[in-house]
């Protein structure tokens, strides 16, 4: 198990090497908040551990496993900013102080689902780039985990995850029904003859023709 | 002064707005009866306020008619106060709709209605909790019983500060509202430029419009290089902190008191469920259909009878000694009235009161549901199963309620279909007069046969060629309840009255020319040049065209007239089977009666009755003649 303050300093590294070259003590020691003696003693910790090489004037660079631990939670710490900017609306600067703490307490599976649910977004909310998950399978593949809504069968409830439409009056039309991003649908009934599927939002029931719920990509809850 | 009702289907703003202004409403337990707007005044002590009713809609965004009505409306008359009608149940869905009227600007009242049923389903609402978080005031009402009203009247007349509240959207999107807002100029705007901003990225038509190339390029760039970025539009990231605000405030303000009462639902999944819904429906279509053929006809045989009876010497007394064409006038006269009571009262007056039943209970609702895979086939969606059915009563209330349909074109298509291929209670009356009488039941059946074939596939020949896509069907199942006494008979009688004002001075103005021309002699000059069209194409008596003529003005007169002409109401004297199969399949399918005409007018515009006219003439004798070749064979 790599400690918190491990992980916050491989994250602070990456950050500063991600478009190369090598991420100067001072640099580091501005990011944490921290002095720059107390970095250059980490550093040589951490250099010890073979997380991080480190060339003395020069900077300190990430060796192939700190840079694995640094990316997951590079990772984790853009996709909590994207859900607390994006799904809960926190300011952008108190989004990624609150990240920056809670990056290091999320689980690899809630990691995963947070990627899913905000339908693997690309970037954080200062433009830089989410690593990759280290999982087999592509984005492409994994984003059809989520099911149209005529794929999942009568008396199961499902979350919206995201929408898939051309159309910006449809899109419109079925988002302004209450059909958004993160809401809870349970499936009631489906009628025959490619007839419509009945759904109950919060006790609102909306008959919703096939195609037109289609747009919708929903993940069943388990 | 002048208020606004807006709100979602479905909560009750019709009816709402038939309690401020006494003026009625039809309100339907089904969405979207109001695509026009209402407009009423409303008294409080000695001032006269104007009201208008905004159709429901969910969103402001312009993007479907009804949201393009509200928000027209929104804009050009700029209302002093705007009354959110919510559903108090479920108040998080009209919260979103508040949300936006808030954001444009707009001083708002919301009237909390149904609120009875929040105390029933064991809820609590926090009103002033409500009023603070909103910043503005509400009124629990309850609309059917009259609750609140005056209090919601005297809130919305009252001068308020307008209210700050604002929904947050992510920190995104609000950077791109900002960057829009700045490239917005202040007095161009009846409204706050965020809401412009909001307006233009959620594709509001109008507002783009007006903002220019600059701008609207600008914003979709802003928006595309979101949704490449959270690979999900912006519209789904506005909407979904709407939906996101109104149910943390839904749930920071109604609290459960009381545990919550088991939904009463059983019948309303049996009317869902396709193995019980479907018998169901059949059931109420038959139920439908059976009262008004047996029902409408025993009504109609004892006003006719009675009247005749009553009128029939008074009119002769007037016309002794008259010119040939003030008999016809009074003659006209006679038959109009006849007319009335013959359709009106037995047919029209029946179905609606049967139709408002089954629109007040909810059940229409879900017969559209459970339909509309099949109606999608032919170009239509499941809303199109109330006009039809309607048609087999009486085509008049037919396509005056093919208004709830989506688009323009689908109401054109369905009014192309019930003119031409749905046989009214008149026309079956022919057809069973006819060749159910003469030929035998095989025939009749064969005639109905042809009709539904045709509406089948005249409607998929119409839905290719006009290359349109059906509406696809999405609205909300309210539960089923019972229908309220007072609204069947105010709708039915509001309904009539329109029917009436339409219907009655064209027949009243049709009968009288109709009538002229045969006291004149005139109608006699028809036959003859008809002669080798009747008999030639269509193997017909030629003296049958009067029939024909006298069928646009009444259809079962036509049935009368084929009596009259022959001097002999055993048919079979004067016509083979053959022929009886051609005249009824002809008149099935011939152009619509006055009254009908009279609507397609008002409907679709002179252009779209003759269209509609033109296609029904030829259709019919397309048909026609094509059975006579058959037959001959």
């Amino acid at each position: 198990m790599v400690s918190e303050i491990t992980e916050q300093y491989l994250k602070i590294i990456y950050n500063l090497t991600e478009d190369g070259g090598a991420a100067k003590t001072t640099d580091i020691a501005n990011a944490l908040g921290v002095t720059p003696a107390s970095v250059t003693q980490m550093i040589q910790k951490l250099a010890k551990q073979g997380y991080v090489s480190h060339e003395p004037y020069h900077g300190s660079a990430l060796r192939a496993r700190g840079k694995r631990i640094a990316k997951k939670i590079a990772r984790k710490h853009r996709l909590l900013e994207r859900f607390l900017s994006d799904m809960v609306g926190i300011e952008t600067e108190a989004g990624h102080d609150q990240a920056c703490r809670m990056e290091h307490g999320l689980s690899t599976e809630a990691e995963e689902a947070l990627c899913k649910m905000m339908n693997h977004p690309s970037t954080c909310p200062h433009g830089k780039r989410i690593p990759k998950c280290e999982r087999a399978v592509s984005c492409e593949e994994c984003a059809n985990v989520a099911l149209k809504l005529s794929e999942i069968e009568e008396g199961r409830t499902a979350t919206v995850s995201h929408l898939v439409s051309m159309n910006k009056e449809e899109l419109c039309r079925i988002l302004a029904m209450g059909f958004v991003p993160g809401v809870r649908v349970a499936i009631e009934k489906r009628l025959p003859l490619g007839g419509p599927i009945i759904v109950n939002i919060k006790g609102t029931r909306i008959a919703i023709a096939r195609a037109m719920g289609d747009v919708l990509r929903m993940v069943e809850d388990t | 002064m002048e208020i606004a009702l807006a709100g979602n289907p479905n909560v009750g703003k019709s009816v709402m707005f038939g309690k401020l202004t006494g003026i009625g409403v039809i309100s339907a337990n089904y969405p979207g009866t109001t695509v026009e707007f209402q407009k009423g005044e409303a008294k409080l002590g000695d001032m006269i306020i104007d009201v208008i009713d905004l159709p429901g809609t969910y969103s402001l965004s312009g993007n479907t008619d009804e949201e393009r009505v509200t928000t027209d409306l929104l804009f050009s008359r700029t209302p002093d106060t705007v009354i959110l009608v919510a559903d108090a149940s479920r108040l998080e869905r009209s919260l979103v709709l508040l949300f936006e009227l808030l954001e444009s600007g707009y001083s708002v009242v919301v009237a909390l209605n149904m609120y009875d049923l929040v105390k029933k389903t064991g809820l609590k609402i926090d009103v002033a909790g409500l009023e603070e978080r909103l910043m503005t005031s509400a009124v629990p009402t309850v609309a059917v019983r009259e609750d609140g009203i005056d209090a919601l009247l005297r809130e919305a007349v009252r001068l308020r500060p307008k209210s700050g509240f604002r929904v947050k959207y992510d920190s995104h999107t609000e950077e791109i509202i900002s960057e829009l807002v700045t490239m917005l100029d202040e007095p161009d705007w009846p409204f706050p430029l965020r809401a412009v901003a909001i307006r233009i990225l959620m594709g509001d038509g109008r507002v783009r419009k007006q903002a220019g190339g600059r701008i609207t390029e600008r914003a979709d760039a802003l928006a595309e290089d979101f949704e490449g970025q959270h690979k999900e539009s912006i519209q789904a990231h506005i909407q979904r902190d709407r939906f996101g605000e109104a149910g943390r405030i839904a749930e920071e303000v109604v609290s459960r008191i009381a545990p919550a009462e088991k939904r009463r639902s059983s019948l309303s999944d049996l009317t869902l469920r396709p193995s019980t819904g479907i018998p169901i429906l059949l059931a109420v279509l038959a139920a439908v259909f059976l009262t008004l053929v047996f029902g409408g006809g025993m009504i109609e045989e004892v006003l006719v009878d009675s009247y005749e009876s009553v009128a029939r010497g008074a009119f002769d007394n007037l016309k002794d000694g008259e010119s040939p064409a003030v008999q016809g006038v009074l003659d006209g006269v006679y038959l109009s009235i006849e007319a009335m009571l013959a359709i009106v009262v037995p047919y029209i007056l029946v179905f609606y009161l049967m139709l408002s039943v089954l629109e007040d209970t909810g059940y229409l609702v879900r017969v559209v549901s459970l339909l509309d895979g099949i109606m999608h086939r032919i170009g239509l969606h499941g809303r199109a199963i109330i006009p039809m059915v309607v048609g087999y009563g009486c085509n008049v209330p037919a396509i005056l309620a093919t208004r709830a349909m989506g688009s323009k074109r689908e109401r054109v298509i369905l009014a192309v279909l019930i003119t031409v291929a749905v046989p009214c209670s008149a026309q079956t009356a022919i057809i069973i007069g006819t060749v159910g009488n003469y030929a035998g039941a095989q025939w009749a059946l064969l005639i109905f046969a042809i009709m539904m074939a045709l509406l089948a596939i005249l409607g998929f020949v119409l839905h290719r060629t006009m290359k349109l896509e059906p509406s696809q069907l999405m609205l909300e199942i309210p539960e089923l309840r019972w229908p309220t006494l007072r609204q069947t008979i105010g709708k039915t009688g509001l309904r009539i009255g329109e029917f009436l004002t339409i219907a009655f001075p064209l027949l009243l103005a049709g009968s009288i020319i109709l009538e002229i021309l045969m006291a004149e002699g005139m109608l006699q000059k028809l036959v003859d040049p008809a002669e080798p069209f009747m008999t030639g194409v269509l193997g017909l008596p030629a003296i049958t065209i009067v029939a024909l003529v006298f069928g646009i003005l009444r259809k079962e007169m036509a049935l009368q007239m084929l009596m009259v002409l022959f001097g002999t109401s055993n048919l079979a004297l004067a016509m083979t089977s053959h022929q009886m199969f051609v005249f009824a399949l002809v008149m099935a399918i011939f152009m619509p009666c006055l009254a009908a005409l009279a609507v397609l007018i008002k409907e679709f515009g002179v252009k779209g009755m003759i269209g509609i006219t033109a296609a029904s003439v030829l259709l019919a004798i397309a048909f026609g003649a094509t059975a006579n070749l058959i037959l001959g064979l």
